[in-house]
């Protein structure tokens, strides 16, 4: 449950865009600009779908909201190509499964940012650009 | 070093654009004493054609649809080793301009271009489903590629977008004049120099080369060597001629490696890019990008609490400047 998302807004976030050489598909195919690259947003919830899909994926996380109701965040990632590189596979996060998740929001105030890190109840980290 | 370059770039969005020829980063001496000759080599040409004919003739005509057992082995998957944003891996500054002389009609656009970009109204064409980036812009995007040399042609695979590009080498020319149209991946002959591929390549359609950098235009033609040089490395020499862009033709070099792959897990699918509705980009009235619709709120998600069921993102901290 949570009023609104911890937002924080770190200079390591600007590091956490991960633009090695290789990692930088969320950008290659269109611009980041709706989403505020120095900012992080942090959500907790359970995983709704995963679209495993080009040329980026998108997380949907139901997020239990104070007065009872719910969000549906969207997080984009890559696409499969460069998710299963990170060991994310289609079947990775089924629907219900609990999970923190780290992203950059959009600038306009809609519930979706560019996915940075995910975390699993069991402290498992899923890093969408890390490779092989 | 691409990180911090990355963030230097971010947090400079907002400061003046830098136009000033890049300084470039450490490369090896020798990489750079290659870089200098062959950027030589290349102005005393006035044509990629002129220039490929040198190569052609250093090669004593080259050889033409050889056996399979005299091709290179470039099996495996591949991507670019430098980022994507740039054609010369030497260039790291994101709103500089790139090392080479543009004339002043495509240095003028770049420049405003680049603006837009500092501002904060950044759009791609390729956000476009259907729109491939498009060779010369194909050597820097990313993702997973495939080169296959068979005798008689030489298909160069980007995952993105299912780009394929075709070099013939079986000893035909260039689509005739009569029946040529600008293509996205221009039209590509070459021959073998050994192990190396001598590639020429023209009827190129003009577009961007990336999002902060420059044009080219239809008058855009190529000259590229492939060569192998290690098991996990291939690099290509790369000079483009565009008299209406670029005052000097442009060499760079570019660098591929071997993307680990020994449980065969990875492999190249279509790609289909208008899968997914929530990808779906629009240009903005200042030009820049957002997307449109999410198939998991609506675009005026944004406003009320009412519609955005117990969450009103107006007021949520990242928007406060915005007011």
């Amino acid at each position: 449950m949570m009023k609104f998302p911890i937002i924080t807004i770190t200079a390591g976030a600007l590091f956490a865009i991960g633009f090695a050489a290789g990692s930088t598909a969320a950008s290659a195919h269109h611009s980041v600009q709706m989403y505020d690259m120095q900012k992080e947003v942090t959500v907790s919830g359970t995983v709704k779908e995963f679209q495993y899909t080009n040329p980026h994926s998108w997380l949907l996380v139901d997020v239990k909201n104070d007065d009872g109701t719910s969000t549906v965040w969207g997080f984009e990632a890559e696409g499969p190509g460069i998710l299963m590189r990170a060991g994310i596979m289609r079947n990775s996060l089924p629907a219900g499964t609990k999970v923190t998740v780290t992203g950059h929001p959009m600038k306009d105030g809609r519930p979706a940012a560019t996915w940075v890190k995910l975390e699993m109840e069991d402290g498992t980290e899923m890093v969408p650009r890390a490779q092989r | 070093m691409a990180v911090a370059a990355c963030a230097a770039a971010i947090l400079s969005v907002s400061s003046e654009i830098a136009l000033a020829q890049i300084k470039g980063r450490a490369m090896p001496e020798e990489v750079r004493k290659h870089e200098t000759e062959m950027q030589a080599l290349g102005e005393s040409f006035d044509t990629a054609w002129d220039l490929y004919q040198h190569f052609k003739k250093e090669a004593k005509g080259g050889t033409i649809a050889p056996e399979y057992s005299k091709l290179p082995d470039w099996s495996g998957l591949w991507e670019r080793r430098d980022g994507p944003f740039f054609l010369d891996p030497e260039q790291t500054d994101f709103n500089a301009m790139p090392p080479v002389e543009l004339t002043p009609e495509y240095k003028k656009e770049l420049e405003e271009r680049l603006k837009r970009y500092a501002a904060g109204d950044d759009y791609d064409p390729i956000s476009v489903c259907g729109v491939p980036a498009g060779y010369p812009r194909f050597m820097v995007e990313p993702f997973m590629r495939e080169f296959v040399p068979t005798p008689k042609q030489t298909w160069l695979i980007n995952e993105a977008g299912n780009e394929v590009r075709r070099v013939y080498t079986d000893g035909r020319g260039h689509i005739p004049p009569e029946a040529a149209y600008p293509l996205y991946e221009g039209d590509s002959i070459g021959f073998w120099d050994g192990q190396k591929l001598v590639v020429h390549t023209s009827q190129i359609k003009g577009t961007v080369l990336q999002r902060i950098q420059p044009r080219d235009s239809d008058k855009a033609e190529t000259v590229e060597i492939w060569e192998k040089l290690d098991d996990n490395t291939i690099k290509v020499d790369l000079w483009i001629y565009d008299s209406e862009a670029f005052v000097e033709p442009w060499f760079s070099q570019q660098y591929y490696r071997k993307i680990p792959n020994e449980d065969g897990l990875l492999r190249i699918h279509f790609w289909a890019c208008a899968e997914n509705q929530n990808n779906v980009i629009t240009k903005t009235d200042e030009g820049g990008s957002t997307f449109t619709d999410f198939t998991f709120t609506h675009k005026d998600d944004k406003t009320p609490k009412a519609e955005q069921k117990g969450q009103d993102s107006q007021s949520m901290p990242w928007n406060e400047d915005n007011k």
